[in-house]
């Protein structure tokens, strides 16, 4: 049993005995990704132009893979920074990382750290439950604005407090 | 027993006081064609084709419950893929779980189907076999799915029974596995519901010809009437009655009720979900009031002055709602009965007088009494109201509920979108109604903010407040739901379809659990027709594609024509009519390449998964109807998208483009195995936005088999999507490249550029060739098949 949980953002996605421990600060995201030898995130399209910024300091940071999902990637292109950033259908992706072969977006291999962000909550969930369930080479985390029961570790809901929550996103990036 | 006897006479001397019952007179079946090696397939009987699918489709769980709660033995945890108490772990339980979710699909859509033919016996006072298959003078494949699963080309009615007991009794053998301590492998629970999928494409077939040839609805007829759709279409200054669900003769006999006593002027019969989409079939004065996602802000908005439930998508709190309101409801069918008394037996003056006196509702299983009832009940609650309407609330009650809204956001996370309703009402309590009116499209009207609500505030009430000009000014049109393609329509495209000069086919269907509102899907019809691709619709998708209206006013269903063919935008009628689409390939495999379709599925699915481009779309999707309705669209090598919320199905069909082993076929022509492009890439994948979704459903009508001009057309359209969509070209347009042939002719140069730059292709520029890249190469007579059998003994041509 986790440590500490909150309510699911989606009130009844309670999946069963396992769910995520409750992540309060930034810098223990940082160390996992600079421990991590393979890290992604992934960026789905529900993010607010505060996220964005951030987001944009991980992609400059260059020590993790980032790919964006539905149409995330706009918002990318739009910033000039298509070509440090993949694109990919979340669904589609999940499905390559659940095999432990695929050799990810550069021909190096799967991921061992997942990261989420934005992605729509319940789609989201989802693809966390099967990377839970089916993918024991992987570590998912949620460092979105919602509680995610699915992820290893997540972020609590903080969808109603912009302010705090961006403050851990730039908690994360201050230590990459 | 079956006693069967050969040639002679037959004598019986001296038998007397002998009676001799015969209990059945089965006729010999006409060799209309000859026998497939699979009439009335059993579970086991196609578990290599789908074995197949499987591994080149492998299923991708995403569970919605790590546990298992369905015996005694647990709960189970099987987190992680553990094993529960009965030795199943996760990913079988999930199969599991998919397979029971496929026999409640099919069990609605058969248990619909074998209703229907109890209904038409009774309504019409003929017997099924004294009712012929008559689909008119184009079409002799007249039951595509029955001839292709059971071998049976049905002549009567009665041989639509026969195929229906077969289906029954399939049902019942598979739900029997689900039992604890039956099947142990996802692979064979996904095979199981994989039939149950098909099971559920012919119970539709048989459900819907049943209804066309007893009722007299269109018989694929183009050019269709429009008929009117929309929240604000229902005249109010008429009875109103309003029916909801699947099952339509209790509808059918409302318009008969208006015909025969010239109640047009009088009365107005409005529908909700695929009642309405085929009462209109029928009666084309009815209006389809609002699709599925609409029904509890119809209900609310108190448009109605009875209400006739018959089956499926109902909402099962009709009654919690509809008494706060005083309106009645009639309950027409066992299924759906919501514990009120069961009137069929009382004479319909008593049963107005119950209903009228202030009582909730009743059931009345004859569909022939309801006509009356449900009239003059809508006539005298017509007397006691006034002629126009308003919303429920009024300005004063709307800004105090407004004002006692905390922002507490219990109403968000209950909500299934997650809809900041609590901004909304923040924004109205100061003035500005329009955040809740913009929410109220996109709110599918479940109801469950309310009841979290600690201020008890009717947000459904609220938004409908909000958005109550849009309400009484939604008034769009649709073709009239005309049924079954035409077979002289698949000889005109057939070949165009097959060669990929159409760029597919868009099959719309289902429900309306949008993620963002009822608009993309409109978006998605004209996006998809404007582009020649052929647009088919059903259920609630059809309905939703109907109320927005372009620059000139028009809906796409007045800008495009109904023609199956390109850039025709097609209302084929309710959910059960979405059989006609699987109809449509399997004829494209028996007019168009003369394949013998009878008893034939896994060369016929095989056909369609190489050849012909469709591509259906659930955007919506919720019910365990549309579970089942896309494993059958799968195992018939259709694939479909799914919105966001399609996820939640648990599974998913996903290829993966970089393992040569999964996509290697079968070419006759030169006898050896040849690895193909990933075409189609996914039998069932969720798109996270429409503008994800726009461009993928352009993805998966490639085909192995597309000639090398229609790969360039449907190329053109997969890039032109991603550019206008995503901004981007894909990652994956170089896959579908075989020769410098199938680039699009416009942008040839430069996507040859892109291919030398980076894909690393060599390519001659003199002769502005590839020389090196493709998967594979083309050739015009690439014979495709997946089907090791059908490698080496050959297709079975007519």
């Amino acid at each position: 049993m986790p440590k500490a949980f909150e309510q699911p953002f989606d009130a009844a996605n309670i999946p069963g005995p396992k769910m995520a421990t409750l992540l309060e600060k930034g810098k223990p995201v940082a160390n996992m990704i600079k421990k991590a030898k393979r890290p992604l995130l992934i960026v789905g399209p529900d993010i607010t132009d505060g996220m964005f910024e951030r987001i944009k300091k991980f992609v400059e940071k260059d020590n993790i893979t980032v790919v964006a999902t539905g149409s995330a990637i706009k918002r990318f292109i739009e910033a000039g920074l298509e070509d440090k950033v993949y694109y990919a259908v979340l669904h589609e992706l999940t499905n390559f990382l659940l095999d432990p072969d695929w050799s990810g977006f550069d021909g190096k291999g799967n991921y061992d750290l997942v990261l989420m962000i934005g992605s729509i909550y319940y789609h989201g969930s989802q693809m966390l439950a099967a990377i839970k369930n089916f993918a024991p080479h992987i570590r998912a985390l949620t460092i979105d604005r919602y509680y995610h029961p699915n992820a290893a570790m997540s972020f609590g809901n903080l969808w109603k407090k912009e302010e705090e929550y961006l403050k851990l996103l730039d908690e994360i990036v201050a230590e990459l | 027993m079956v006693l069967e006897l050969g040639k002679g006479a037959l004598v019986i001397d001296e038998m007397k006081n002998v009676s001799i019952k015969i209990g059945e007179v089965v006729e010999e079946e006409e060799e209309w064609a000859p026998m497939g090696p699979t009439p009335m397939p059993g579970i086991a009987t196609l578990r290599d084709w789908d074995f197949f699918l499987l591994r080149r489709y492998k299923p991708f769980y995403a569970p919605y419950c790590d546990m298992c709660c369905l015996c005694t033995m647990g709960k189970c945890d099987l987190t992680e893929n553990k094993r529960g108490a009965c030795g199943l772990d996760l990913a079988a339980q999930t199969g599991r779980i998919v397979t029971i979710a496929c026999s409640i699909g099919v069990s609605a859509h058969t248990g619909h189907a074998r209703h229907m033919l109890h209904d038409i016996e009774h309504v019409t006072g003929k017997k099924l076999d004294e009712i012929p298959v008559d689909m008119g003078p184009e079409i002799a494949e007249v039951a595509p799915l029955t001839q292709l699963i059971t071998g049976i080309k049905p002549k009567t009615l009665a041989d639509l029974d026969r195929a229906l007991r077969y289906v029954e009794e399939q049902i019942v053998q598979v739900v029997d596995s689900i039992h604890t301590g039956q099947e142990g492998s996802y692979l064979d629970y996904e095979s199981k519901a994989f039939h149950l999928g098909m099971l559920d494409s012919l119970a539709k077939e048989i459900a819907d010809i049943a209804q066309i040839c007893a009722f007299g609805f269109p018989k694929g007829e183009d050019n269709q009437p429009l008929i009117e759709v929309g929240m604000g279409v229902l005249d109010r200054s008429k009875a109103i009655v309003l029916v909801i669900g699947h099952h339509a003769p209790p509808a059918i006999n409302i318009a008969d009720y208006i015909d025969a006593n010239g109640l047009e002027d009088e009365v107005d019969l409005g529908g909700i979900c695929c009642t309405a989409n085929d009462m209109s079939r029928y009666y084309q004065k009815a209006k389809i009031v609002s699709a599925l996602g609409r029904q509890l802000k119809v209900i609310r908005a108190g448009l109605a002055d009875v209400i006739v439930i018959d089956e499926q998508c109902i909402r099962a709190d009709i009654l919690y709602h509809t008494k706060k309101l005083g309106i009645p409801v009639i309950c027409t069918n066992e299924k759906a009965m919501h514990a009120l008394p069961d009137m069929t037996a009382k004479d319909p003056k008593e049963i107005i007088k119950y209903l009228l006196d202030g009582n909730p509702g009743c059931v009345i299983l004859d569909p022939l009494k309801v006509g009356e009832v449900a009239v003059e009940v809508a006539r005298a609650r017509r007397k006691q109201r006034g002629d126009d309407i308003g919303p429920r609330l009024t300005e004063e009650e709307f800004m105090n509920y407004a004002k006692a809204c905390t922002q507490c956001g219990n109403c968000t996370i209950a909500c299934p979108q997650g809809i900041r309703i609590g901004q909304a009402m923040k924004a109205a309590k100061e003035g500005d109604k329009s955040k809740l009116e913009e929410r109220w499209d996109i709110c599918i009207a479940c109801g469950r903010c309310e009841q979290v609500c600690p201020k008890g505030i009717p947000i459904i009430d609220m938004l409908n407040y909000a958005a109550w000009d849009r309400i009484v000014n939604e008034k769009g049109k649709i073709r009239r739901g005309r049924g079954p393609v035409r077979d002289s329509e698949i000889r005109q495209v057939g070949a165009p379809i097959v060669l990929g000069t159409i760029p597919g086919v868009i099959a719309p269907i289902g429900c309306g659990n949008y993620p963002n509102g009822t608009e993309e899907v409109y978006l998605i019809v004209k996006e998809f027709a404007s582009r020649n691709y052929i647009v088919t619709l059903t259920g609630c998708m059809a309905f939703d594609a109907a109320i927005y209206k372009d620059e000139d006013g028009l809906t796409v269903y007045e800008k495009f024509h109904d023609r199956f063919d390109a850039g025709g935008v097609i209302n084929i009628g309710s959910c059960v009519s979405n059989a006609h689409i699987h109809g449509a390939a399997i004829k494209i495999a028996r007019i168009f390449a003369k394949r013998n379709i009878r008893a034939n599925y896994e060369e016929i699915a095989d056909y369609i998964l190489n050849r012909v481009g469709a591509c259906g779309v659930a955007w919506g999707a919720m019910s365990q109807k549309a579970a089942s309705i896309a494993t059958g669209f799968n195992r018939l090598g259709i694939p479909a998208v799914v919105g966001p919320h399609g996820s939640k199905y648990r599974r998913a069909f996903l290829g993966r483009p970089y393992n040569d082993e999964d996509w290697m076929v079968y070419d006759v022509r030169s006898g050896e195995k040849v690895r193909i492009e990933p075409a189609p890439q996914d039998l069932l994948v969720a798109a996270e936005t429409i503008e994800e979704a726009i461009p993928l459903m352009a993805k998966l009508c490639f085909r192995p088999n597309d000639t090398a001009q229609g790969r360039a057309i449907k190329l053109t359209h997969y890039i032109d999507l991603s550019l206008k969509y995503l901004n981007r070209l894909p990652d994956d347009w170089h896959l579908f490249v075989r020769t410098e042939a199938d680039l699009p002719l416009a942008k040839k140069e430069e996507l040859l550029k892109e291919l030398e730059d980076k894909h690393g292709w060599k390519i001659d520029w003199e002769k502005k060739k590839i020389v090196e890249g493709p998967i594979r190469g083309y050739h015009a007579g690439f014979n495709p098949t997946n089907v090791e059998r059908l490698f080496k003994e050959g297709f079975m041509t007519l």
